[in-house]
């Protein structure tokens, strides 16, 4: 819920610092790994924003997948079902290189 | 009109929690965040460590709970400094509300400083406090699949303790398999099994602790 608040406000602060009168489309990046379910967490950021220059405004979520990257062969790929393992040579040593970013990457205003 | 503003959600936090890290490094604390489901056993683990470490190293603990504050009472009994957050609605502890504890607590009297977190497995692992490691403990009385549901808290973490396995006759939780899918989801966790009740793995736990705090700031200071 305290990210709903966090990315109202970030969405206030940017609509206001443009002079805008509302807030019609905030669309948002998050990786699988931040676990977000979407029906929740549009109907939190809903009720959080009623009453605000973003009220009934839409929230869109985009989940981004998993990737990872095998220490070993240096091959990136996307991981599926937490399988941390190279589907190149097997390798087990993954790093993650996405899917936990969690960013505000425009919102839509008149 | 479309206003680009590409801003990392949680980057407000993460500034405080860098402050709150560069605070706990001068005065040399290992700072724990300890995370679980209500119930799983992160006050009596506090307990049992705050019994053992006794003369070892200096533990302190920050607790954060909704609304009571049994928690502290409880700990306050092994004369532990404590300070309690009661967060109200929140779900989570964050870096600001770890930063306005800070001043209640003497941390150059503290080794190890424990953050126990508010009980629940998503919203404590989206919020950087200051601390070194991630805990989770996971009790056999929840169900072995919880690291795939939960996935974020188990990959943050550098250790999982698997608690209350004095139980595990009495429940179907199967330890290879929380185990293979905490290793799904975290091939570098760490994990031990260990008993609140018995005391199985306390001991290994606070060896944990040390080794920690070793590598870090190397032997303990003495005050």
């Amino acid at each position: 819920m305290s990210i709903a608040q966090s990315i109202l406000d970030i969405a206030i602060a940017a609509a206001e610092k443009e002079s805008a009168q509302r807030i019609t489309r905030v669309n948002v990046v998050a990786g699988q790994l931040r676990g977000i379910v979407p029906l929740q967490f549009t109907f939190y950021f809903g009720l959080l924003a009623e009453n605000t220059i973003a009220g009934g405004a839409y929230l869109n979520l985009e989940i981004t997948p998993i990737r990872g990257r095998c220490r070993q062969c240096e091959e990136t790929f996307t991981v599926e079902e937490y399988r941390y393992i190279c589907p190149k040579c097997q390798g087990e040593d993954i790093q993650t290189v996405g899917g936990t970013e969690l960013r505000l990457k425009d919102i839509e205003v008149e | 009109m479309k206003i680009s503003v590409m801003a990392d959600i949680l980057e407000a936090n993460d500034r405080i929690a860098a402050a709150n890290k560069e605070v706990f490094g001068k005065h040399r604390n290992l700072v724990i965040n300890l995370m679980s489901s209500p119930g799983a056993g992160k006050t009596t683990l506090l307990e049992r460590t705050g019994e053992a470490v006794r003369d070892k190293l200096r533990l302190g603990v920050i607790a954060g709970d909704i609304e009571t504050t049994r928690d502290s009472e409880r700990l306050e009994r092994y004369q532990l400094p404590v300070v309690q957050l009661t967060t109200g609605t929140a779900c989570h502890l964050d870096a600001n509300m770890i930063a306005s504890a800070l001043p209640h607590l003497d941390l150059s009297r503290i080794d190890i400083l424990v953050i126990e977190n508010v009980g629940n497995l998503v919203c404590p692992a989206e919020f950087r406090v200051g601390e070194d490691f991630k805990v989770v403990i996971l009790s056999v009385t929840e169900g072995d699949e919880k690291p795939l549901k939960y996935p974020l808290m188990f990959r943050q973490s550098a250790l999982l303790l698997i608690n209350k396995v004095d139980l595990l006759e009495h429940t179907n939780f199967n330890l290879e398999e929380a185990r293979a899918n905490a290793r799904r989801v975290n091939p570098d966790l760490e994990m031990m099994d260990v008993s609140c009740t018995t005391g199985q793995g306390i001991e290994a736990w606070i060896s944990w602790l040390n080794q920690r705090y070793q590598r870090k700031f190397g032997n303990l200071k003495r005050a």
